[in-house]
């Protein structure tokens, strides 16, 4: 992916050489550096920018535009400010021409699912951050989308925020267990939600190495445990800390 | 807080009503150059039984229509307008230019031309309060669609929305607030911009009513005709206000 300069300057050559697959029903987290690429490459995925070299597949189907089977969560939430929380969730259906008995019926799940009952008709405005962000995912996932893709989705939120909301996602994606890419630069973040992690290089953005995390995990994935817990193993430990030397040759001090 | 506000501006408008008694009782200065609130009160009277021909009545119907029907066709034209030259490069393009060229020059400007097309009758002054509540409720569309967070309009389009869906579900419903407060500056342009004309030509009207009281030396009436154009403008302002907090219910007010 190249971005043509500005006013002659140098075009920015973002990612290069960048290939992955991402199974079904995988939770794939790209870790690396500030400004390597990755939410260019999520941004790809989506359909929002159009690579100018290679392509990107969902399933048989090359990503020409962005749509609802590639739902996206931005890091600032972005929900719409003159709609309430139900209108939010509802507006996607509505735009896929679902009918208002099913759509009803999605709601009725989602809502009580990302715990805002008593919120339906708050506008965004009147939520925290973390409540607004639960909103978006709902957004996104109400749509039953075959890729769920979320960028720094958490990067917004404080330390316990981002925490909590880190045991949410897994819980609601637990669900229904559509496939996830999560882009962050936060590698404990990483190391708990991921079954696998590519690690980016630093820009041009190229892949320095996928980690299996579920070979340290085994069967019992440690993401069903609290976060508290989980950060106590040895194992997790470790495997932060082979992450976060693969990670620290590749941050270019401001 | 309110209380304060309420009772501080109280205040300053009785100290100076007390200021204008003052003067004008002790004969500080002439009855002539300032009428006191006396003389001015007995003016209202006369008002209201008629002078000149007209009671205030009249002259409130008179500029109200010529500014209700300039102002109305300023909305239907200059909101659309804005609205696709934002959206639209070319539209942009073609009118771009001819607004930039048009907007300095001030509405009052346009009175003598304005008589020179249409006559002394009502149809001119309709025109120049046209030419001087459209440019706001033209600007303000335009910035209003021109300011709509890239990151909605991203997030709608993986959502699923289409152009149609994109320009009048996001970008409009997000533009709204300044394109009603553009709307709400229009009247106040609009309503001082008919005064204006109605001081150079008219045969009733506020502006008329000031100049009958200049033409007969009569500074009573001059000011009951300046006193009833502060009123009502102050009105239309604040009724506007009410009709925002109504009209936008998730915008933080005040």
């Amino acid at each position: 992916m190249v971005f043509a300069g500005n006013r002659g300057a140098e075009p920015t050559v973002a990612v290069d050489k960048f290939s992955f697959e991402v199974k079904e029903s995988e939770f794939l987290v790209i870790v690396g550096p500030s400004g390597c690429g990755k939410s260019t490459v999520l941004s790809m995925t989506g359909g929002l920018t159009t690579p100018t070299a290679g392509q990107i597949y969902l399933g048989a189907e090359l990503i020409r535009r962005p749509g609802p089977d590639k739902a996206i969560v931005f890091q600032n939430f972005s929900l719409f400010p003159w709609k309430t929380v139900t209108e939010n969730i509802e507006f996607g259906l509505c735009l896929n021409g679902v009918d208002k008995a099913e759509r009803q019926r999605r709601i009725g799940y989602y809502i009580p699912l990302i715990g805002l009952q008593g919120f339906e008709n708050h506008y965004p405005k009147q939520l925290s951050g973390g409540m607004q962000q639960r909103v978006a995912i709902a957004r996104s996932l109400v749509l039953r989308p075959r890729v769920l893709l979320l960028d720094e989705p958490f990067a917004a939120l404080d330390a316990q925020n981002r925490t909590v909301m880190q045991e949410e996602l897994v819980r609601v994606w637990s669900e229904h267990k559509p496939t996830v890419v999560f882009v962050t630069h936060s590698v404990e973040e990483a190391v708990f939600l991921a079954d696998r992690i590519v690690v980016m290089t630093r820009r041009p953005g190229r892949i320095k190495e996928v980690v299996n995390v579920r070979e340290t995990t085994g069967e019992q994935h440690w993401r069903a445990i609290p976060l508290d817990q989980v950060m106590r193993r040895n194992d997790f430990q470790d495997l932060r800390g082979r992450i976060w030397g693969l990670l620290r040759n590749e941050i270019v001090v401001a | 807080m309110r209380y304060e506000k309420l009772i501080l501006g109280g205040l300053s408008l009785i100290v100076m009503l007390a200021a204008w008694w003052v003067v004008t009782a002790r004969g500080i200065v002439s009855e002539f150059l300032l009428p006191s609130p006396s003389a001015v009160f007995e003016a209202l009277m006369r008002l209201s039984g008629g002078y000149m021909g007209s009671s205030l009545l009249t002259h409130l119907k008179a500029s109200m229509s010529v500014v209700l029907s300039g102002y109305g066709a300023a909305v239907l034209i200059g909101v659309p307008l804005g609205i696709l030259m934002a959206w639209a490069r070319p539209v942009d393009i073609i009118f771009g230019p001819l607004v930039s060229i048009l907007r300095p020059i001030p509405p009052p400007a346009w009175i003598p031309l304005a008589i020179l097309w249409f006559g002394i009758d009502l149809t001119g002054k309709t025109f120049v309060v046209f030419v001087s509540a459209i440019t706001p409720c033209l600007i303000s569309a335009y910035v209003g669609i021109k300011n709509v967070p890239p990151d909605l309009i991203s997030a709608a389009r993986t959502l699923g929305a289409s152009n149609v869906a994109l320009l009048f579900q996001v970008a409009i419903p997000s533009a709204l607030p300044q394109i009603v407060s553009g709307m709400r500056i229009a009247l106040g342009s609009a309503w001082a911009t008919i005064v204006a004309a109605e001081l150079v030509v008219a045969t009733s009207g506020f502006g008329f009513l000031i100049m009958s009281g200049y033409r007969n030396f009569e500074a009573n009436i001059m000011a009951v005709g300046m006193i009833a154009i502060a009123i009502i403008g102050f009105a239309m302002n604040a009724l506007f206000l009410e009709i925002e907090k109504y009209a936008i219910p998730w915008r933080d007010h005040e």
